[in-house]
């Protein structure tokens, strides 16, 4: 008897449960994705490796000269009943991209089903990149190239053109925002925890080959057999020490609105 | 005995205001500025949209035999938006007054919207690129003012929140603190604007995709 009430009550308190996660999904329409962790960000898989790689560091770069945070994103598709101009804008003033008090940041979103190409500008380049630039860009640069299937070249010459635009107008401090803020969390950050466990292999090591060739051989293999011993750790952390690949954090940069877009 | 309820009376609401009338005071100034700053950056973007206007119908009227009464209107809805000033610095206290702004604002909008659909049926015209430059412009000041728009009624939430709750909602009179309109949605604004065109006069060449 007294089961049976229990189970009632978990089998109601579970509908209940559900029927609230249904209807929460159903009023969600809008899917705003999670901040990024890199410059580049192809979701949809159009632009090779290498590519992506050097574009990423490109744009890292450029925020180390200027101060300037443009980030790329290419998704497969929009996931809004929005149209894009709006939809944009509240992913980039949700990743925050752009220092808090230049407001200095610009993202190229594409939409590959849709067919859609937006630059959303912040508020302190709208100047720099005005409305009719961007839409020059989108319009007369990007567009042919992907409508020829060239998202790489395309993409490419349009991270050029933002990139020549918007150069000059502020002054970087040769740091990213994610490279400025890692020396505050060293020590006890996954970094700390990195190099402690490099010491503390370093020491086992030592002690085992105490008559062996020592110091000399230690380079290569044992860096190897510290990452194996990780386990998940190479996967978790998207930490700027990864193979020379400069990870993104936003410095809270805000979009009012500026930019603009093409089909193709 | 009734002079010393007088007293506890006047000794609890000294109590009151000592324990949260200056924070409160504070923070109602600090909301009623950010009102203010969302005020005059809306005011920016439709000042920025207004600007824009006779450069679009000077280009447009450049364009062969254009529809006359799509120009005429716009060109009125730019002037009655001139005659409804406010206060760019100071945020509107009165409803009636920002309703009538938001109309004028409104008229604008839809003569705009309804000359970018009539212009579909002048392809040489949409070809130009002075054309396709000021449409660009018009398209990202629209963005920016529902931005604004919507910057503007979060700030007045705040402050109007502030306002109401216990215990500023005993000081506001005290200080003069009033509650400050919202921008809504137009009426019809989600409908497309109505377009009729003039038969009389020689039709363009057919629509092309853009």
């Amino acid at each position: 008897m007294h089961r049976l009430a229990w189970n009632l009550v978990l089998g109601i308190s579970l509908g209940i449960w559900s029927l609230g996660f249904v209807i929460s999904s159903a009023a969600a329409a809008e899917v705003i994705p999670p901040k990024p962790t890199a410059y580049f960000n192809d979701y949809a898989n159009v632009v090779p490796k290498e590519k992506a790689l050097a574009l990423n560091e490109k744009l890292a770069q450029f925020e180390r000269d200027t101060s300037n945070q443009v980030l790329v994103a290419v998704f497969r598709k929009m996931e809004t009943d929005s149209d894009v101009a709006d939809y944009t804008r509240r992913i980039a003033e949700s990743w925050k991209v752009g220092q808090a008090e230049k407001r200095n940041g610009a993202v190229l979103f594409v939409f590959v089903q849709d067919r859609k190409i937006f630059i959303q500008v912040g508020y302190g380049l709208e100047g720099a990149l005005p409305d009719v630039t961007a839409f020059d860009i989108t319009e007369r640069h990007i567009k042919p190239q992907f409508r020829a299937g060239d998202y790489a070249a395309g993409l490419d010459e349009g991270v050029d053109l933002i990139l020549k635009a918007i150069r000059g107008e502020y002054r970087g401090t040769g740091a990213t925002v994610q490279e400025r803020r890692a020396p505050a969390s060293s020590g006890c950050g996954p970094l700390g925890f990195f190099i402690m466990l490099i010491i503390i292999l370093m020491i086992i090591r030592l002690g085992r080959r105490r008559g062996g060739f020592g110091y000399t051989g230690l380079g290569g293999p044992f860096i190897s057999s510290g990452w194996g011993g990780g386990g998940g750790w190479s996967g978790g952390s998207s930490s700027s020490s990864g193979g020379g690949f400069s990870g993104f954090s936003g410095g809270g940069g805000s979009f009012g609105g500026g930019g603009a877009g093409s089909s193709w | 005995m009734k002079t010393f309820l007088g007293l506890g009376k006047i000794l609890a609401l000294a109590s009151l205001f000592s324990l949260t009338g200056c924070g409160t005071y504070n923070n109602l100034v600090t909301l009623e500025q950010e009102v203010n700053k969302k005020w005059a950056d809306v005011q920016s973007v439709y000042q920025r949209r207004a600007d824009l206007i006779p450069n679009l119908v000077n280009t447009v009227a450049g364009a062969a035999n254009f529809e006359k009464s799509t120009l005429t209107e716009v060109t009125n809805a730019r002037a009655s938006v001139g005659q409804v000033k406010l206060d760019p610095t100071k945020a509107p206290t009165d409803a009636a007054e920002l309703e009538k702004f938001q109309q004028a604002q409104g008229q604008l909008s839809t003569a705009l919207s309804r000359l970018l659909v009539v212009s579909e049926r002048y392809p040489e015209l949409k070809a130009t690129q002075a054309f396709q430059n000021l449409q660009v412009q018009l398209e990202g000041t629209e963005n920016r003012i529902s931005v604004e728009r919507n910057n503007f009624n979060t700030a007045v939430q705040a402050y109007n929140t502030a306002l109401a709750r216990f215990p500023t909602n005993m000081l506001n009179h005290m200080f003069g603190f009033k509650p400050r309109p919202f921008f809504t949605a137009a009426a019809g604004a989600e409908k497309a604007p109505e377009v009729k065109f003039d038969f009389n006069k020689p039709a363009a060449a057919p629509t092309a995709t853009p």
